[in-house]
């Protein structure tokens, strides 16, 4: 079906209010999980990598490299895949990744919020400015014929949305499933220099000591009677702040450093892992880009 | 604005990864063995500075700082911002797996480049530091918009409404992002001056 199709201005309103609608409901429903966990008002909170307390599942007795290699490889399959069939079959695939790996809905849910307002700006944008081509269906509203609402990209940021999704909730079964440590150490096996891994694993390690030192200062600040706003003394004070906090944490460097060198760091640091592979490595990591090399194939030939 | 999984042509996201990747190691060679835990260390500062977000008029923006951890870090910004990116996309799913060597193109390319602006130009006197380093966290914010705009618009033309409505959020920004920046510098040349020497940075080889 092509062609352009007059309807009533009327209907522009549920169009427009479609991506709104979407992400203030996922706004919504995180607000009600925040609830139930009983946190306070603005959440500071970094989340966790890692997965707290020893499940046992397939993902997480699987040798940590071909883990990673197969959801990378997954990964790529799955953002080249073109028809939304195809894509709604690889979002099923990854939650099949969570049932099989024991991981809580919520984990998944909290990433998918995360890219929740860039892919509304697609649901938003893609419809109206898509360009017109010769077999597209166009809504136009009223007569106005410039704002015309184009079914193709609603089609366009809806696969978008769903590879996005699928990809997404792979994150958890690969993460989720192994200490970060460990997914590190795998990382480095298979050739990223082991330099970048532990400076990853350092930063992520501060991290959670500086977020508690931002979040010292802000109440600081707050019991003092500062109200951010748009002004050049709200800008001076979050100057600064943020300089405040690149200085301690500078000087905190310098001690860390210290007291690194003191226990005898020399530039790189032990790897206790080692690592066997079992038969059963291999089969997982080929039914998983089996599982990929199929999608690809059906959506290059047998789907559109 | 970091560009999430399932947007950019696969093409494009396995070439921007692997140009990446190659800036990236040669900003870890460039970093000198000793100042790496600094680095990582202050990754994670710069990390938790992009977590506050600054109110401007209705909306609300948080601090990308780009230009800021170029200055402060010299070549070895690219690594650190590589690091935080990553964290970002591990923790919050802010960019997506597939998408990280594009978004470090966008966030790691102005950095690097603010970084040798600030390094050339700040002077000696207090004033031209500080706008410098204005200049320097504004341009930098303009930089990856624009980079963004274009990673975006490679999806085709399709996609350029969408660019085009990226560079536009990315307004507020700049301005809040080259405010933030001055007033970031002259705190800093107040409390520790040392700290904008660019201490981390190696000996300009040519």
């Amino acid at each position: 079906m092509s062609g352009t199709l007059q309807v009533s201005v009327l209907w522009l309103l549920p169009v427009l209010l479609l991506p709104l609608a979407v992400y203030s409901g996922l706004r919504m429903l995180i607000g009600v999980v925040r609830e139930e966990q009983g946190e306070g008002e603005r959440d500071w909170s970094v989340p966790q990598i890692e997965f707290a307390g020893g499940k046992s599942s397939p993902v997480h007795r699987w040798d940590v490299r071909f883990k990673l290699a197969s959801f990378l490889l997954l990964a790529f399959l799955m953002v080249s895949l073109q028809h939304r069939q195809t894509a709604v079959a690889a979002l099923v695939l990854t939650l099949l990744g969570y049932r099989v790996a024991a991981i809580p809905w919520r984990r998944g849910f909290k990433r998918l919020l995360g890219m929740a307002g860039f892919l509304s700006m697609f649901l938003l944008m893609l419809p109206l400015t898509a360009v017109r081509q010769s077999n597209d269906l166009v809504l136009v509203f009223g007569g106005i014929e410039w704002l015309g609402f184009n079914l193709r990209g609603l089609d366009l940021a809806l696969l978008i949305i769903l590879r996005a999704a699928a990809v997404a909730l792979l994150m958890e079964p690969l993460l989720a499933t192994a200490p970060l440590p460990v997914t590190l150490a795998g990382l480095a096996r298979m050739g990223v220099p082991q330099r970048l891994t532990e400076l990853l694993l350092i930063s992520h390690r501060y991290l959670y000591v500086f977020v508690h030192e931002a979040r010292r200062m802000q109440i600081g600040m707050d019991v003092r009677g500062f109200r951010k706003s748009t002004s050049l003394a709200t800008l001076r004070s979050i100057g600064n702040y943020v300089g405040m906090l690149f200085v301690r944490s500078f000087e905190r460097t310098e001690r860390v450093h210290a007291a690194m060198l003191a226990r005898g760091y020399q530039g790189s640091w032990p790897q206790p892992l080692s690592f066997n592979v079992k038969p059963a490595d291999y089969l997982k990591a080929a039914t998983l880009i089996g599982c990929g090399l199929l999608l690809v194939i059906c959506d290059q030939y047998f789907v559109g | 604005m970091h560009i999430s999984d399932g947007v950019l042509p696969t093409a494009v996201a396995l070439g921007t990864s692997a140009v990446s990747a190659g800036i990236l190691l040669w900003s870890l060679r460039r970093t000198p063995a000793d100042d790496l835990p600094k680095v990582a260390v202050m990754t994670s500062a710069f990390f938790v500075a992009s977590l506050i977000h600054l109110p401007f008029g209705p909306t609300s923006v948080h601090l990308l700082i780009p230009g800021l951890v170029g200055a402060l870090l010299g070549p070895s910004a690219f690594l650190a911002i590589a690091l935080g990116l990553v964290l970002q996309c591990l923790l919050f799913q802010f960019g997506g797996l597939t998408a990280l060597g594009a978004n470090l193109l966008m966030m790691g390319l102005p950095a690097l480049l603010a970084g040798l602006i600030y390094y050339h130009f700040k002077g000696r006197g207090k004033k031209q530091s500080i706008l410098v380093g204005a200049l320097c966290g504004g341009g930098a914010t303009i930089f990856s918009a624009l980079l963004l705009a274009l990673l975006l618009a490679s999806g085709g033309e399709d996609f350029i409404g969408v660019a085009k409505l990226a560079l536009l959020a990315h307004v507020p920004v700049v301005l809040i992002e080259a405010g933030v920046s001055a007033m970031v510098v002259s705190f800093l040349l107040k409390v520790k001056p040392e700290l904008l020497d660019i201490p981390f940075v190696l000996k300009e080889k040519e």
